[in-house]
């Protein structure tokens, strides 16, 4: 770990005149995995999608890799290194599995997923399924799989674990891990505690859109941030 | 046996040529949400680009590059200029395009004036199909237009990008997420539905009068079309024209034109009122 890959500072905003993140300041490390978790309505996900583009920010700045996040549209940041996979609608529902993985190529070729699919088989048996039947779990599955399979330096994943069974986020974990090693950096909007504790190198805690407390991976961040999500 | 035989070939043409005006508003309207009041217009500028060939002394197959470069220019200046601003405003890409219509209108108005232009037939003569002579420029027409449909059927299913217009029509969020131009596929979708008209506005011009208001009956039989078929699939465009052009020409041969017309809008007011959504919305 070293260098700053992500820095946000100050970042202000929501939707349209509902401010619901406010003044949010923080940096990631390249090879870094950051959880960000809170109780429901803290502004976790409006964080996330000011961060990937979905939002346009109201104040503050972002810089990656030291580019001007902010000048930048959202369909480029893919290609600038920025994956991400939203809370909602993670799919296309009219779409087969096959092209939900693979529509944003030139190609069909689904050979990048090969690892994946080994910690998912479920999901090479259905790609040609259409993805708006299968299961909540499946689709957050699927959106995960997207986003890790893509080259990028940022994977930016919003609640990936919701719905999903427990053997299949330990494969998440373990995909996380290996990102991690490749010296990818993740950001995870995630209140499964247990997940957070097996990857997290820090944790923000999140309330009223603001960042009450950071937690690193030398505390014990599982009581630690329960503790703090009681009080 | 032989009235059967032209009535439904008739009901044949008068399905394949209403599906080719209809897909750019099917396009249009269905994909992208924009209420296209100026579709009938750019079927217009379509027959008005085949006139223009004609009065240069070029064939009638030159038509086909000169209106798809018309409509690109037309339809990338209208889309830049107006309705980018209005995407999921659909009232005002309504209010937006019927002021369009009108500048169209009187656009070619001043140019060509507003007396009725006719085109020269391409393809005289008939052809002997099951005992009777059918012009023959129709069955080309037909074959063509079937052709054509097979083709976009093909691609919209297979392709990549035919997977990206989808996924920017269903969820157009998630599609930039992946890396997806939406503003710029949204507008080529646009100018491809300028262009399916334009072409439609080219393959009719020998068959119809010219004048700046032929537009109109087109934009409101394409409307009829997906009031009944539904938006957002090729089964409901292709359904909905052959119940609009069969209902058109069987009334229209047992009773009168004007019956036909009343009947066409007859069904459709009933499809308005008990089935909204028409017979194959995706929506």
């Amino acid at each position: 770990m070293g260098t700053d890959l992500l820095e946000v500072w100050e970042l202000r905003g929501g939707y349209g005149d509902i401010t619901v993140i406010e003044g949010f300041s923080a940096s990631l490390r390249v090879g870094e995995v950051v959880f960000i978790t809170g109780r429901n309505g803290t502004g976790k996900s409006t964080l996330v999608k000011l961060i990937a583009g979905q939002l346009t920010p109201s104040g503050g700045q972002l810089r990656f890799n030291g580019q001007d996040l902010l000048l930048v549209p959202q369909h480029k940041r893919l290609s600038l290194g920025i994956g991400y996979a939203p809370q909602e609608a993670v799919v296309f529902d009219g779409l087969s599995v096959e092209e939900n993985l693979t529509l944003h190529y030139d190609n069909r070729e689904l050979s990048r997923y090969d690892a994946l699919f080994d910690a998912f088989p479920r999901l090479p048996e259905r790609l040609k399924q259409n993805a708006g039947t299968l299961s909540g779990g499946e689709k957050k599955i699927l959106s995960f799989c997207r986003a890790m399979a893509e080259d990028t330096k940022l994977v930016i994943l919003d609640e990936p674990t919701e719905g999903v069974q427990p053997e299949n986020i330990a494969h998440m974990a373990h995909a996380i891990d290996h990102a991690r090693s490749l010296g990818r950096s993740l950001i995870v909007v995630e209140q499964n505690l247990s997940l957070v504790e097996q990857t997290a190198d820090r944790a923000f805690l999140l309330d009223n859109g603001r960042c009450i407390y950071t937690a690193d991976a030398n505390q014990n961040l599982r009581s630690d941030i329960a503790q703090r999500l009681k009080l | 046996m032989e009235l059967l035989v032209v009535n439904i070939l008739n009901f044949v043409f008068a399905t394949a040529t209403l599906a080719l005006v209809v897909l750019g508003l099917a396009i249009i309207f269905g994909m992208l949400g924009v209420m296209n009041m100026a579709h009938g217009e750019f079927v217009m500028l379509g027959a008005y680009g085949a006139l223009v060939v004609q009065n240069a002394g070029l064939h009638f197959l030159f038509a086909i590059p000169f209106v798809l470069l018309l409509c690109i220019i037309v339809g990338w200046f209208i889309e830049w200029s107006i309705i980018r601003h209005l995407y999921r405003r659909p009232f005002d890409t309504l209010l937006a395009t019927w002021g369009l219509a009108i500048l169209l209108r009187k656009g070619i108005e001043a140019i060509f004036g507003r007396d009725y232009k006719s085109i020269d037939q391409t393809l005289p003569g008939t052809v002997q199909l099951m005992g009777v002579d059918y012009p023959a420029y129709r069955l080309v027409l037909i074959g063509l237009i079937a052709l054509f449909f097979l083709s976009i059927f093909l691609w919209y299913r297979k392709s990549n990008t035919g997977a990206r217009i989808k996924a920017m029509v269903t969820n157009p969020a998630l599609a930039s997420a992946v890396g997806i131009d939406t503003r710029h596929l949204a507008r080529l979708t646009f100018i491809f539905g300028v262009c399916t008209a334009g072409l439609a506005g080219v393959a009719l011009a020998p068959m119809v009068r010219i004048d700046p208001f032929m537009g109109l009956d087109y934009l409101l039989s394409s409307f009829f079309v997906l009031v009944v078929g539904g938006l957002g699939s090729l089964e409901g465009l292709l359904t909905g024209a052959s119940v609009i052009a069969g209902t058109d020409v069987t009334v229209s041969a047992l009773i009168s034109k004007t019956g036909g017309y009343i009947a066409v809008l007859t069904l459709s007011i009933l499809f308005l009122w008990l089935r909204p959504n028409g017979l194959f919305s995706s929506r």
